[in-house]
């Protein structure tokens, strides 16, 4: 009560002297798992987040005031906050959203109450497919765009028979049916699929003996976080490397958890959005001024965040304040980012760039990655998405 | 014995008029809070009859209410039955996984019954988050909220649904309280205190535990048929084990075998829960030691510390008022 | 599929197995003895893989796979001195929900101690690399986690039929009040075997973290894989202990191979088999 009044008064005093400043601040609802399986992408994302509002803070009139709630991974208790967020706190954009289970939940409170979300992880295809929402933007990555150039890379690097691997849920399943769409269209042969039990599969040894019996080149992989660590070890330690090469999804080799893996990651060629290697100007600033922050190298976590400060605060930049006209201004968001030429997809509300091929090479300090190339970006179809029409 | 002693019904009065008053007085973000604390509430009444009442101490409720809430959205998906009759095949359901649980763990007491329970439990979290039919670990979104326009209600607002669990939540503590009170839960507790002598007085024991199993999984089925409305998605994390350990633990620290008590516990661990976790991201820590230490304190929870304090007190003013003629008895 | 992929699975599925095994014979044998069950039995296993990573990190493997045992048995001791003695005079529910909240605890001060980062740890060179047997060529860090389980059930086999501080064990199990009436000292067996079965967790994890990923869920992860080990081998027996894991092993790595997607549901389709048939588990520890 007492900061209210006090705020109130320094806002009067504010508004004084500079009008506009102060009737321009814009809340902002950070929502993410701070708790839980993904308490470490949550923390990075908001890193990434708050630095993104910092670095790019003059170029805007607006001020940002940060609501942040815990979704702890659960797809009821994220929708609850998400409520939260908009009923109580009244706030102008809700962004993060880690997982798509959460992504899943919160859609249609979303949509129905007009609250833009800049989406930061959650890459599931129906949210800016058949899903999507004039209100939903996403600035992290779509499981196909990831991964359905990869497969053609792969092809055209020789590789005639793949055998694919992934945790059985959503993602896992639309990862690898991307890869494999553009492997297959390109000419290549699946030759075994394995979707595993999500989160329960400790041992891989099963399932890395039938990838080795099914005659398969090279073997192509989605795994995150703790069972990414798990598969690449226990790809290595079966010396299933130097038999078959393990491509993937870039998640597999990600910077947050690479040193977990040690050298068994060594050679691991993946897909990716971003890696903190890529060579730009905005990356180097970022890449710095993230180290400076917290000492380690972004992952593509971070980036994300970042990214998703970078389009609010271009948004606000065009005028926008309210909810209607962020959620239009978030649309039309483009800008030269870490990543490379960025920018929102009005159709789908999806973000377009380039996708980075790299290798997970020993650098002098630790592991990095080396980029082997730089695929072009690639809007995703509309798959059902009516937004173009509406717009 | 169970009765609804005047400090039970008293508490349950004000707890009602409590809850009544946040629903009219509160603003969003506490409407959200009671109706959690009221489906808890309804699920932790179901626990409380079988472990409270019955000596069955069950680690798979949380698991029944998973069922209840994806019987409810099978039943409107797959199977196209409208609203209330989604609601009412969820609770039936429900009522007979718990009775078949019952049956088949009736010969089962103390650790091995909790043992076995969990086992069922995961059964069935490992059937659903395994199962595409299901959803899979993504779950299923879209679910209904009954229709009572016809009444003028809205019930896609927050404030009209808190009070249809708040409805819901009376209704299930009466019937409960009928339960409890007949032939069957009395027999129950007498299964509690002496299984054998209930046996040899010709009861067959392992149906009277089923029934009253059953009953109660019709309860939690209930609760999680709101808890899909609630949220209109429901996923597996909803049947963890977690999520019955987390009932058990309401019931503990409301007190456990006191009915009241464990209604007052839901509303104490819900509002715990958000005001620790607006802190901290580690909340469970400060939960956890909570948990410890109210166990650890051997009160029976929050209600059962107050009663038996009551009822000390209670025994020492009549034992005072009696003592003058007692005495003159006694020379 | 040949001799060798049946070979290889085979290897697979006693790996995991003697890790269940490490894990589960703590757990009941405390409950043989103490009639306990202990839900933070996996939040050990998940200190003992954090302080083997954060040793093996500073000194060697070895230095970790040594010091881990033994920190989380003090840790066991000052669990035991501090929450389980109190509890001994509960029922099932109170010391259930004692250790439920030791879970909670357990996995949030990892998380403070350690963050939310994944850690892993090296494989040491010694047993770095696979050689062949049978003519699969097979991991050598994993032959090690099988011959480790071996070697302990064996000592523990050994200890318990032949020693004296077995025969004590034994005569609590069978019935602590009169074993206490014949001079043991039951309170200090007790501890004992708490003790040991807690660093047998906090070894199981040193010995998993070079495979698997060092997470604060692991132990929620193991927990229940541990408790289906322990209840269809039968609480509290140690052949029982070896049993239910080598029957979960065998079961969860074939089922994975021969019929993905139903593994976890036909391990609890045989835990409720035996729970139905034999209540009290293959090999009870008492008639």
């Amino acid at each position: 009560m007492k900061d209210k009044a006090i705020g109130a008064l320094a806002g009067l005093c504010a508004g004084a002297l500079a009008l506009p400043a102060a009737a321009d601040e814009i809340k902002v609802g950070l929502l993410l798992p701070y708790s839980g399986v993904y308490a470490a992408l949550g923390n990075d994302i908001e890193a990434g987040f708050r630095l993104g509002l910092a670095a790019f803070a003059d170029e805007t009139e607006a001020r940002f005031a940060i609501v942040r709630e815990d979704t702890e991974v659960k797809p009821p208790v994220g929708l609850a906050k998400a409520r939260k967020l908009v009923l109580d706190d009244q706030v102008d954009v809700i962004a993060g959203v880690v997982s798509s289970g959460v992504l899943g939940a919160i859609r249609d409170f979303v949509h129905n109450s007009g609250v833009p979300l800049i989406v930061a992880n959650a890459g599931n295809d129906e949210a800016t497919g058949e899903q999507c929402s004039p209100f939903i933007t996403r600035m992290s990555f779509s499981n196909r765009q990831v991964n359905r150039p990869m497969g053609e890379w792969l092809h055209a690097q020789g590789v005639q028979k793949v055998y694919t691997i992934a945790p059985d849920y959503a993602a896992g399943r639309q990862m690898i049916g991307a890869f494999v769409d553009g492997f297959t269209a390109a000419g290549g042969e699946v030759v075994g699929q394995e979707f595993t039990p999500f989160q329960t599969t400790q041992d891989f040894g099963p399932y890395l003996a039938k990838a080795r019996a099914s005659g398969a080149e090279a073997v192509y992989a989605f795994f995150a976080g703790g069972e990414a660590i798990s598969f690449v070890k226990q790809y290595d330690s079966f010396g299933l490397k130097e038999a078959m090469p393990l491509y993937g999804a870039g998640f597999l080799t990600s910077p947050l958890y690479v040193e977990a893996e040690g050298p068994a990651a060594e050679g691991v060629i993946a897909a990716l959005h971003y890696v903190p290697t890529i060579e730009n100007a905005a990356n180097a600033a970022f890449v710095a001024a993230f180290q400076a922050e917290t000492g380690r190298v972004p992952s593509e976590y971070a980036v994300q965040g970042y990214d998703a400060a970078r389009a609010l605060v271009q948004a606000t930049a065009t005028g926008a304040a309210d909810r209607a006209s962020l959620a239009q201004a978030l649309a039309k968001v483009s800008f030269e980012g870490p990543r490379g030429p960025t920018a929102i997809d009005p159709a789908t509300n999806n973000i377009v760039q380039p996708i980075y091929v790299y290798e997970t090479v020993a650098g002098e300090t630790g592991l990095t990655q080396k980029v082997l190339a730089q695929l072009p970006a690639e809007a995703d179809p509309a798959n059902g998405c009516t937004l173009s029409a509406t717009n | 014995m169970f009765h609804l002693s005047p400090l039970r019904l008293g508490t349950l009065a004000l707890l009602f008029a409590g809850a009544l008053f946040s629903a009219f007085a509160s603003g969003y973000a506490g409407l959200e809070i009671l109706t959690e604390i009221l489906i808890l509430a309804i699920l932790v009444i179901a626990l409380d009859m079988v472990a409270g009442f019955g000596g069955m101490v069950s680690l798979c409720h949380g698991a029944l209410m998973g069922a209840g809430a994806y019987a409810f959205a099978m039943a409107g998906m797959s199977l196209g039955l409208p609203v209330w009759a989604a609601m009412l095949f969820a609770v039936l359901f429900t009522g007979a996984v718990g009775w078949i649980i019952g049956a088949i763990c009736a010969g089962s007491h103390g650790i091995y019954f909790i043992m076995v329970t969990l086992a069922f439990g995961q059964m069935g979290y490992a059937l659903v988050f395994e199962s595409p039919f299901f959803g899979g670990d993504d779950g299923l979104a879209g679910l209904a909220r009954p229709d009572l326009s016809a009444l003028g209600i809205d019930l896609n607002r927050s404030r009209a649904f808190a009070l249809y669990c708040l409805a819901a939540l009376v209704l299930v503590a009466l019937a409960a309280a009928q339960i409890l009170r007949s032939g069957l839960g009395r027999a129950l507790v007498g299964i509690r205190d002496n299984e054998r002598r209930m046996r040899a007085l010709g009861l067959t024991v392992w149906r009277t535990k089923a029934h009253l199993f059953g009953l109660s999984g019709m309860i939690a089925g209930l609760a999680g048929v709101l808890a899909a409305q609630h949220v209109m998605y429901i996923s597996p994390g909803l049947m963890a084990w977690t999520v019955s350990g987390e009932a058990l633990v309401v019931v503990i620290l409301g007190g456990l075998g006191t009915f009241v008590g464990p209604i007052l516990g839901a509303a104490a661990f819900v509002v715990l829960r958000h005001e620790i976790g607006a802190l901290t991201p580690y909340w469970h820590l400060v939960v956890g030691l909570i948990l410890i230490a109210v166990v650890m304190s051997r009160a029976n929870g929050l209600f059962g510390f107050v009663e038996g304090r009551l009822a000390r007190l209670a025994a020492r003013r009549t034992a005072k008022a009696d003592a003058p003629h007692r005495e003159p008895r006694d020379a | 599929m040949d001799f060798g992929f049946w070979l290889f699975q085979t290897l697979n599925a006693l790996q995991l197995s003697m890790l269940l095994f490490l894990l589960s014979v703590g757990l009941t044998v405390i409950f043989g003895l103490m009639h306990f069950v202990n839900l933070a039995h996996g939040a050990l296993y998940a200190v003992g893989a954090y302080v083997a990573a954060t040793v093996a990190g500073m000194v060697g493997y070895w230095a970790g796979l040594l010091v881990a045992p033994l920190i989380v048995a003090e840790l066991g001791l000052l669990l035991y001195w501090l929450l389980i003695r109190r509890m001994r005079q509960s029922g099932p529910m109170a010391q259930v929900l004692v250790t439920f909240g030791l879970i909670f605890v357990l996995l949030d001060l990892t998380r403070i101690i350690w963050g939310d980062i994944a850690l892993g740890i090296e494989v040491p060179d010694l047993l770095s690399g696979r050689i062949e047997i049978g003519g699969v060529t097979y991991p050598v860090y994993r032959l090690f986690i099988i011959a480790l389980g071996a070697a302990i059930f064996a000592a523990l086999a050994l200890v318990l039929a032949h020693t004296q501080i077995g025969a004590m064990i034994r005569a609590g199990v069978d019935n602590d009040q009169m074993a206490a009436c014949l001079g043991i000292n039951v309170e200090r067996l007790f501890l004992l075997v708490f003790c040991i079965g807690c660093a047998l967790a906090g070894l199981a994890g040193a010995v998993a973290a070079p495979v698997l990923s060092v997470t604060p869920d692991m132990g929620l992860k193991i927990l229940i894989p541990t408790l289906i080990v322990v209840v269809i081998g039968g609480l509290g027996s140690l052949w029982g202990a070896m049993a239910g894991s080598l029957i979960f092993g065998f079961v969860q790595t074939f089922g994975a191979v021969l019929m993905p997607g139903l593994a976890s549901v036909l391990i609890y389709a045989l835990l409720a088999a035996v729970l139905i048939l034999r209540p009290a588990g293959l090999f009870p520890a008492r008639g």
